[in-house]
């Protein structure tokens, strides 16, 4: 084996690690192991400084292995790896070792323990890094298209800003007309415009553009390729079924919510005049001069908050968009009718930033909002008098038990994860335990999925209004300019590879493989298996299940992990 | 154009906007006013809901943002205005600040926060702890590189003629730095005893301190470390440069010739000084009195001059400058001060007994006393002089000593202290009195003054009103003696021949270069500018010392302005402002006792001691920040700091903007029913968020009143939001959310805390926020339902809260806490509406920069080609800001976009 020259940089990730692991003595027990010449603690791995150390210190010591023991390799492989590049170092030379989550974190009581474990954990990263060999990414021109799947305001909003930034768009609809669900909508907070007017605006502008092809009656069937260059199969349904072949470089998803729907019987629903918020919009916006039900005029509303939201059993997340919609709603009742009585029965009215500002008017427009103990619902009921009736406790007056004869009782219900079974396979998406589709990061990347190129937008990622849903539209927007507007895209290399010597082609890597990246081809007159790079994941399963032992993946080669595993199993020397 | 876009702001939002329009391929210029681009969320500890550790998720954007190819980040730089340069283009005006320290050069060591003797609350702590004026912002600032924090120059410093680092010194002594306080006074003069007992101290009267309590006794302070030196130091301690093989001679060995030789000794220059009396000083040995300036310091001073190797040869006046040159010194300074009294100009004043001031205090400090024992003295005259003259004459035995001055106490120009002094003493003032002759009795001595009286006129050239005599009023005052100190003048009349000679017999230099008509020769002190202070002429002799230097160079005198070239100063009032109240600090006084009739010369003033010195120095509020001490200039290993740095101003040209620059949080003292600022227990988010962060400033959850580790913890909501009394009926937003992040991190860290929050409603609206708030309430927090009206304070720093108990009946309730977190909320930062020049950017009804077309165009502003991106547009989290930033970069792309068609694709 050829001699190696690794420098190891131990983090004390301010006090996460080194609350819990003697980072001192983990890089003392490995300053001296073979090929080590450089071991280092630093206070924040990822901090600019340290990274500037790293260059100076690869530069100057000539490295060419880098180890470096911080966090989660899903947070900084592309930092390290940029700190590699940047020293002139080849990015594949260098391998993260998890002492954070891995170790410190999971064993707090045990600091003894962990400083073992983080010393093992290096050592196998030393011997990774040893046996690591240089790698080039695969470079792939990129398509400048989008695929933007679902024509309600995110959709549409999103395809007008794709080709705004120069990227043609595919639109599509599954049902006949674009809009979703604000088409259907009158006045709107926090803006008063008229939901359909929001869309006869945006479909307009849409139709105006021609790099935006727009089908409706259409769904997306299959999908494959990889990241830049993804080749789809659209079913359009317009009179005869047609399957159509498109492809792109990025998809947007933004296929919206379906409301949450009561059982019957869940706070009255199923009695007359109990409505959902939908349902109740859908009544004020065609109401004019006063608020009619069933041709009789309306004078007391009881509102019941949090339907199908927060609850212990079913929905727990907060829907979001329901307080504010709702006290928006009971300011259009009190404009059609000031002297309406309208009762507001809440848990916390979440009317977040300058929503506040409506809950307040509708305070002083005589709204009364009463808040019931969690434990205590308000009970709905018709009493034999026909009256229909909110029982109720209210906090506010010392738990005193109220009952609120009212003409009408509006469930506020929330927004549910639409079902769509067919895109969920050909996307592959994870879905989080709401059941809305997961990002890849909550804070820092909330249009990103693990699925490179395959974007969410709009409620499809959770409850959101019409405004923050455009606006997440539109980061999609950027999202897919940032990574197709340069051109090419660099895929990992770190992909599987075949020895065709050894290879007898039997086709269990391209049974177990779950990207279709196995295509058997032949080499010296024999058949072989072949791996295509731009599809292959890297996920390693066809390794194992070859019998001859001819699949091996680049990065993690099974030298590799043997090393590791030695490593990890040595009884350290503490 | 010299970017596509500028960026203003750096928080997670401008940072999302940056990196992704460079991703696109714009250029991108970003502009900073910290020192390091991060904003907020670096500071944080977690982030919600997934309590990621903010540093881990913000390090790799901020190292992304300044590494990205296509982004250009200017830190500590600021957008001064943006004007509108054609439809297409803006012209943006940015500030670098200045750090004072070469970025390139900083390799991020920190020995120079060190080494700094001033500290600042840490904005980066929430002011929970302190920093150094020499900092770097935090352990992950990008850049990581070292500020000097100077806001201009501190007023005791701008305001000293001798060009002195007043502050500097203070703050050394205050770090317990005495030889370095000596040090740095004597790289402006030799004089450090000397100017440390007799320099009038404007500092003194300029000091901000003195508008509390009172100054700071910066003079007295000088003087303890000039005694400290003495006592404990043999020699001054400054090695002189290697001889440049040049020479210069000094005529004249008062505090201007002194302080001119000492600098160019120890520029390497042979120096020799000529003087016309028998002992060296000048004014310092003959005409200031020992018990002001006792001889033993004058020449402990001068002996840092020789100690240089400056050759002093006494008894040796000059009067041909011109053979000086010609016996081979490569130039001259002349520097002979103003040693000639002015006479009374009245009949008798040749009568024995009649003497001028100056020749008066020069017998006297010659040991040739007159004895005045049992006699009466006239002193003519309101300077210093006067005062030291009559002070003199009272301790050598004077019975009546009169001062006679023609005009008022307010138009004396003796310093006050001086005059109260004597007074003190016993000297009489009698003021709008002028002398009219002198009486001689018939043995040719002098018996009186004859005097008459005056009155106040019109202003005259000096700005003092003019005094007329009272006609028929004079009259006699019987004396034995007559002390003529009414001015000084220079003996200049040999030099004529070389020299033009101005009015009052001053030497004609130029001002600024104090070179005469005859370039080798040069001037300095009050032959050049009449009797002035020491201070001056120190101030004098180190201009022409750094004039000389450079003529010797061969390098221009005129046309730059480095020598002794100061920060503007800084506005006091600005100063009182940083604070809402300043601890109350006794003075350091001076516990002298005046005797009404002193009979020695020993020293009056007693020396400071050490404690009595670092009180003093420890009142020091650091008007400019930094003082100049120059610590960190000699710690830092690669010479990086550079206090001559000046800020730089540049214009680009840019195609769109992006305003991102964040929000306020509520000042807490705003709502004063709770207590901040006025209750130590009393804390802001912002405070606990650092107490629980990785780069906490202490290891742990900590009241900052005393200490101890709180184990009842009180939240208080929506402090400064949902609230008209401070203006801001708004809901925050992230206040909900923040608090029960930091719930789940106490219960964390403090197993055995007990977490309360005081709400209105919870607003845990957000994917996976009500998820996060059932854990905090599982975990153990308690929630009780009411707003909290007054905070109390009890005795053991404890906080007792106030409320309706909404949920239990309604009762008045109060309960007792070890700690109070005030959940502060989000305002405007009104920066955002001060940059743009020519056309007014649209703020909402709250001052947020708004969004005209909100619903379908977010981030687009009221300015065609202006777009804004996160929390300045309103309260957002971190996830509500990286996608409004990501809506602001689609909209800023196709503004860009639009004229450029060629780059659209067809499909």
């Amino acid at each position: 084996m050829s001699e190696r020259r690794i420098g190891v940089f131990i983090c004390h990730c301010g006090g996460n690690i080194s609350d819990y692991v003697d980072v001192a003595q983990v890089r003392d027990a490995i300053k001296d192991e073979p090929d080590v010449v450089v071991a280092q603690t630093t206070i924040f791995a990822c901090a600019d400084a340290t990274q500037q150390d790293m260059v100076q210190a690869i530069q100057d010591e000539q490295l060419d292995g880098l180890v470096v023991a911080s966090c989660s390799p899903k947070l900084h492989t592309f930092t390290f790896r940029g700190v590699a590049k940047r020293a002139g170092m080849n990015p594949y030379l260098y391998t993260q070792v998890n002492i954070r989550e891995q170790d410190s974190w999971a064993h707090t009581d045990d600091p003894v323990g962990a400083t073992e474990k983080a010393i093992r954990l290096v050592k196998a990263g030393i011997a990774k890094t040893r046996l690591s060999s240089p790698l080039e990414p695969i470079e792939v021109e990129t398509t400048p298209k989008t695929m933007v799947i679902g024509g309600g305001i995110t959709g549409l909003r999103a395809a007008i800003g794709l080709a705004d930034i120069g990227l043609g768009v595919y639109l599509i609809e599954r049902e006949p007309e674009l809009g979703g669900w604000v088409a259907q909508f009158g006045a709107m907070y926090p803006h008063e415009r008229k939901g359909r007017e929001l869309i006869q605006e945006l479909v307009a502008e849409v139709r105006r553009r021609p790099s935006i092809v727009v089908f409706t009656k259409a769904e997306l069937m299959a999908k494959s390729g990889s990241f830049g260059n993804y080749l789809t199969e659209v079913r359009v349904n317009s009179g005869v079924p047609d399957l159509i072949h498109l492809e792109v470089g990025s998809i947007v998803v933004a296929t919206g919510f379906d409301a949450y729907q009561p059982e019957v019987g869940e706070y009255g629903y199923g009695i007359d005049g109990v409505l959902t918020l939908p349902e109740f919009k859908a009544l004020i916006d065609s109401s004019e001069g006063s608020l009619t039900y069933h041709g009789r005029k309306v004078g007391t509303v009881a509102y019941i908050y949090c339907v199908g939201s927060r609850q212990p059993e079913g929905n727990a997340y907060c829907s979001r968009y329901c307080c504010a919609a709702t006290v928006h709603a009971s300011l259009k009742v009190a404009e059609i009718d000031p002297k309406l009585h309208q009762y507001h029965l809440y848990r916390d009215i979440r009317t977040y930033g300058k929503y506040e500002l409506m809950y307040t008017e509708s305070r002083e427009r005589g709204s009364v909002y009463m808040k019931f103990p969690e434990d205590t619902p308000p009970a709905v009921a018709r009493g034999a008098s026909g009256q229909l009736t909110v029982t109720t406790h209210d906090t506010l007056t010392g738990g005193e038990e109220l009952t609120i004869p009212a003409d009408l009782v509006v469930l506020v219900t929330g927004m549910v994860p639409r079902r769509n079974d067919t895109l969920m396979s050909v996307l592959k998406l994870p879905i989080g335990s709401d059941g809305f589709f997961n990002e890849i990061h909550p804070k820092l990347r909330p249009v990103e999925t693990v699925v490179d190129g395959v974007l969410i937008a709009g409620t499809c990622q959770g409850p959101k209004n019409s405004s923050e849903s455009v606006a997440s539209g539109l980061a999609a927007v950027t999202q897919s300019g940032a990574i197709l507007k340069k051109g090419v895209a660099e895929l990992d290399p770190l992909v599987a590879t075949v020895n065709t010597t050894a290879c007898t082609w039997c086709g269990k890597c391209e049974e177990t493989c779950p990207y279709a990246a196995v295509e058997k081809t032949s080499a010296d007159g024999r058949e072989v298996a072949a791996i295509n790079a731009t599809v292959c994941k890297g996920c390693g399963g066809c390794t194992p299940v070859c019998p001859e032992g001819a699949i091996d993946l680049r990065g993690y080669t099974d030298a590799q992990i043997q090393a590791m595993i030695e490593n990890l199993a040595e009884v350290p020397v503490v | 154009m010299d970017y596509d876009v500028l960026v203003v702001g750096s928080g997670i939002g401008g940072m999302e906007s940056a990196i992704k329009l460079g991703d696109m391929g714009y250029k991108v210029l970003l502009v900073e006013k910290e020192g390091s681009v991060g904003g907020r969320v670096i500071l944080l500890s977690k982030v919600f809901p997934t309590l990621d550790c903010a540093s881990c998720i913000t390090t790799p954007k901020m190292a992304a943002t300044i590494h990205h190819p296509n982004i250009t980040a200017m830190t500590y730089s600021e957008v001064l205005g943006i004007r509108r340069a054609s439809d297409t283009h803006f012209r943006a005006s940015v500030r670098q600040k200045a750090r004072y320290v070469d970025e390139a050069a900083c390799t991020g060591c920190q020995l120079c926060e060190t080494a700094c003797t001033v500290a600042v609350p840490d904005q980066f702590n929430a002011d929970l702890v302190a920093r150094r004026a020499a900092y770097i912002p935090f352990p992950q600032a990008v850049p990581k590189k070292a500020i000097i924090e100077r806001v201009g120059t501190s007023p005791c410093t701008d305001t000293c003629p001798a060009g002195i680092k007043a502050h500097g010194y203070v703050s050394l002594i205050r770090s317990g730095k005495y030889e370095e306080a000596f040090q740095l006074v004597l790289d402006a003069t030799p004089l450090v005893g000397s100017l440390g007992r007799a320099c009038y101290a404007p500092c003194e009267s300029e000091c901000t301190r003195g508008e509390l309590e009172g100054s700071i006794p910066i003079r007295r302070l000088k003087r303890f470390v000039a005694d400290r030196h003495y006592r404990e130091m043999d020699g001054p301690g400054v090695t002189p440069a290697e001889p440049n093989g040049k020479s210069v001679a000094i005529v004249g060995s008062g505090p201007a010739g002194l302080t001119a030789a000492w600098q160019l000794a120890r520029s390497g220059y042979r120096v020799k000084i000529f003087e016309a009396a028998a002992e060296p000083g000048g004014f310092l040995r003959y005409a200031l009195p020992t018990y002001r300036l006792p001889q033993e310091v004058v020449e402990q001073d001068i002996r840092n001059v020789t100690a240089l190797g400056v050759e002093i040869a006494t008894s040796a006046p000059v009067r041909d400058l011109g053979a000086l040159r010609l016996d081979g010194y490569d130039a001259v300074l002349l520097a002979t001060g103003t040693p000639h009294s002015t006479s009374l100009g009245v009949p008798g004043e040749e009568i024995e007994g009649v003497l001028g001031g100056l020749d008066f205090l020069r017998e006297v400090r010659r040991g040739e006393t007159a004895d005045l024992q049992g006699k009466r003295v006239v002193i003519v005259g309101g300077g210093n002089v006067a005062m030291d003259a009559a002070r003199t004459a009272r301790r050598l035995g004077a019975v009546e000593t009169v001062v006679a001055y023609r005009r008022g106490r307010e138009e004396m120009p003796a310093h006050k202290a001086e005059v109260d002094d004597a007074e003190a003493e016993g000297v009489e003032l009698r003021f709008l009195v002028a002398p009219v002759e002198v009486v001689g009795d018939a043995a040719g001595r002098v018996q009186g003054l004859r005097c008459q009286r005056m009155e106040l006129g019109q202003p005259d050239a000096s700005g003092r009103r003019r005094p007329e005599p009272v006609r028929g009023s004079e009259f006699v005052i019987p004396c034995e003696a007559v002390v003529a100190a009414i001015g000084m003048v220079p003996d200049t009349d040999s030099f004529a021949r070389m020299v033009s000679i101005g009015p009052s017999h001053r030497v004609k230099v130029d001002p600024k270069t104090l070179q005469s008509e005859v370039p080798y020769l040069f001037a300095a002190g009050d032959v050049v500018m009449g009797p002035s202070d020491i201070a001056r002429a120190v101030g004098q002799g180190r201009r022409a010392a750094f004039m000389i230097d450079r003529w010797l160079q061969g390098r221009e005198l005129a046309g730059f302005s480095a020598f002794d070239e100061r920060l503007g100063v800084v506005d006091k009032t600005q100063v009182l402002a940083r604070q809402k109240k300043y601890t109350h600090r006794d003075p350091v006084t001076v516990n002298a006792a005046r005797l009404s009739a002193p009979r020695d010369f020993a020293e009056i003033e007693p020396p400071m001691t050490e404690d009595e010195a670092l009180a003093g120095a420890g009142g020091c509020i650091d008007c400019g920040v930094c003082s100049e001490c120059g610590q960190c200039v000699a710690a830092c290993p690669p010479a990086a700091i550079d206090l001559n740095m000046r800020e730089r101003t540049f214009d680009v040209e840019v195609g769109a903007v992006v305003v991102s620059t964040g929000y306020k949080l509520f000042a807490a003292d705003l709502k004063p029913d709770y207590g901040f600022g006025k209750y130590p227990n009393v804390i802001t988010a912002m405070q606990m968020d650092r107490l629980i962060a990785p780069t906490r400033p202490f290891n742990t959850v900590l009241r900052p009143g005393d200490g101890k580790v709180p184990e009842r913890i009180a939240y208080v909501m929506c402090t400064g939001s949902r609230d008209k009394t401070v203006g801001n009926p708004l809901c925050s937003k992230i206040c909900c959310m923040y608090s029960t992040k930091q719930n789940q991190l106490i219960m964390g860290t403090l197993p055995l805390a007990d977490v309360t929050v005081h709400y209105i409603d919870i607003r845990a609206a957000g994917k996976r926020y009500e998820e996060f708030y059932q854990q905090a309430k599982a975990m153990g927090a308690n929630y009780i339902k009411g707003r909290v009206a007054k905070i109390t304070e009890k005795e053991d720093g404890n906080l007792i809260l106030r409320y309706e108990d909404i949920e239990n009946g309604g009762a008045i309730v109060e309960a007792e806490y070890d700690l109070v977190v005030l959940a502060v909320g989000v305002q405007p930062n009104r920066e955002a509406e001060r940059l743009f020049i020519d056309e007014p950017l649209g703020l909402d009804d709250y001052y947020f920069v708004a969004e005209p077309n909100e619903d379908l165009d977010p981030g687009k502003t009221s300015i065609p080609g202006v777009f804004v991106a996160g929390a300045a547009s309103g309260t957002k989290d971190i996830v509500d800001t990286i996608l409004h930033a990501g809506a602001a970069v689609a909209q800023v792309a196709a503004h860009l976009e639009q004229g450029n068609t060629t780059k659209k694709v067809p499909v």
